[in-house]
């Protein structure tokens, strides 16, 4: 079992990253690499699958969010967006996973669902945008999800625990080493890229308004898309984080501890408790109960209709 | 200092579940958390009562986790499209469904008790989803585990005595079968106790009812691996 990222880098120092990975899941877990493999194909067609239906919008459950992915793409195919293609892509495609979930559709949750959209944002648009072959994509699944559980051995991977750095920041950090194999960085590159991009995260809270996963969450994963990107490329040109990575996810720990309960996905500060939060929030819970009584006397009239019956 | 966690999670738990948005925590764990409920009571529910620790209690109607509870409780996969619809499913099953708040102590934000009770039998689960679709239930019926559901488990319920676990253990070992990890707990010496064995491959029937049929088990259940 590799426990830590000191004797990750050790272990995999000359190797193949993705085999490293397979390797020790498969001992760990008594799960075959091929079995592991083919369930990443699987997921990664979902991925893809949700990019394809997201881009079209929709309204999200709460009715918060819904046309980001349809406008930027708008946008991209009138060539009115100014950024280069890779990144807008990866803006786009985390937009369009994440429109997906907050419609309740079928996603992949990459390490959660709230930052589902973080993970393929970024590798699908590389895929696309380098002409790389989808079985690396699906090594890089592997990369970024290896990363993800040894930062896991330590951190609880959920907003409740420790924000939004657990999800988002540590999403990042997944597809962060998971772009910097594909770009065929090394082993130490990779760690270097999950480094930077976790560090640039840590304090960031969850404080969804409304509680839902819809914002900031939706518009979030688009830029923590690009933020992931980011760290694979100053990674990739040999810069380093001066702190380890194991260092950054305990810091990350204490941190997630020291956050106030209201910052913890409680929606009960921060941008949950602005003025404008607020109000969404009463309203969503006033059509909640709405719904629910609505619910209870449809319940109670199909019980008197089947007593008048029995009569 | 760090807590650290007594076991990997794997890459698939990690880049994954494919699930039913819109939260991993809050609708993949805690349907896993229902399902979990559903798969011990082994057989069709007629009432589940959720109570939800004050945290998830505060945050469950914006995540859809009441679908998910319930979609759990009436056997729903993670990935099942029909999720959202659960609770009217369940009302057209005939299921009470009541959800509480109560405060569970020093336990993970999103943790909830779940009472579920079928015509023949009932049980009683209590666990966290602690993020990623990822579960932990720590109490089954009463007795301390420690269960995530990740691998195929067999739990047995019996009358506290020794040799026991050697019996038990012998069984599995004849079908050459490992066992990842065992955990046993009882509420007093010579009553009730409780055993629970994660195993690497699933046991045969034929195993599970030399299991049964030893002296003093007053039921086992076997659960595969909580998808």
């Amino acid at each position: 079992m590799i426990e830590s990222f000191k004797q990750l880098e050790q272990i995999a120092k000359d190797r193949d990253l993705a085999d490293v990975f397979l390797e020790t899941d498969e001992q760990e877990h008594a799960v075959p690499r091929d079995q592991i493999l083919e369930a990443l194909r699987k997921r990664r067609a979902v991925m893809r699958d949700c990019v394809e239906r997201g881009k079209n919008g929709g309204l999200s459950m709460g009715k918060l969010v819904g046309n980001e992915a349809k406008l930027l793409n708008e946008a991209f195919q009138n060539g009115k967006t100014f950024l280069d293609p890779l990144t807008v892509k990866a803006e786009l495609y985390a937009l369009s996973v994440m429109g997906e979930n907050s419609r309740m559709g079928v996603i992949v949750a990459a390490p959660t669902a709230g930052a589902g959209g973080v993970v393929p944002g970024m590798l699908l648009a590389l895929e696309e945008e380098r002409k790389i072959d989808q079985e690396k994509t699906v090594r890089a699944l592997v990369v970024a999800g290896g990363i993800g559980s040894i930062i896991a051995l330590t951190a609880n991977i959920s907003g409740a625990a420790g924000g939004c750095q657990n999800e988002v920041g540590v999403a990042s950090s997944m597809g962060a080493a998971g772009v910097a194999y594909m770009m065929g960085g090394s082993t130490r590159q990779s760690i270097h890229a999950a480094a930077l991009a976790l560090k640039n995260t840590l304090g960031l809270v969850c404080d969804p308004v409304g509680g839902l996963v819809e914002v900031p969450c939706v518009k979030r994963n688009a830029l923590f898309a690009v933020h992931g990107l980011t760290a694979a490329q100053l990674a990739l040109a040999g810069i380093e984080s001066v702190i380890p990575m194991d260092e950054i996810v305990e810091a990350m720990v204490r941190i997630g501890r020291a956050l106030p309960r209201g910052l913890k996905e409680t929606a009960e500060g921060g941008l949950a408790t602005t003025v404008t939060g607020c109000e969404i929030g009463q309203r969503i819970k006033d059509e909640a109960n709405q719904r629910r009584a609505a619910r209870a006397a449809e319940r109670e009239r199909a019980a008197q209709e089947r007593k008048s019956a029995i009569k | 200092m760090t807590v650290r966690h007594d076991r990997k999670v794997s890459i698939l738990d990690v880049m994954g579940p494919v699930m039913v948005g819109p939260s991993s925590s809050h609708t993949a764990g805690t349907a896993r958390l229902g399902r979990v409920a559903r798969e011990i009571l082994d057989e069709d529910p007629v009432t589940v009562r959720f109570y939800l620790h004050p945290p998830l209690a505060a945050t469950y109607r914006g995540h859809g986790s009441d679908f998910a509870l319930v979609g759990g409780a009436i056997g729903l996969n993670v990935d099942d499209p029909r999720i959202p619809e659960a609770i009217r499913i369940a009302e057209q099953m005939g299921v009470n469904i009541e959800f509480h708040e109560e405060d569970l102590g020093e336990v993970h934000p999103n943790t909830v008790r779940i009472e579920i009770e079928g015509e023949k039998r009932k049980a009683e689960v209590v666990g966290s989803s602690i993020g990623g679709g990822v579960i932990e239930v720590f109490k089954i019926n009463g007795f301390q585990t420690r269960f995530k559901g990740d691998s195929p488990t067999l739990l047995l319920f019996y009358r506290d005595r020794p040799g026991m676990i050697s019996e038990v253990t012998r069984i599995i070992a004849e079908e050459r079968i490992n066992i990842a990890s065992l955990y046993c707990s009882r509420k007093q010496r010579g009553k009730d106790a409780f055993m629970q064995i994660d195993v690497d491959s699933p046991i045969s029937d034929a195993a599970l009812g030399r299991i049964c049929a030893l002296a003093d088990v007053s039921e086992a259940r076997y659960l595969d691996r909580i998808p």
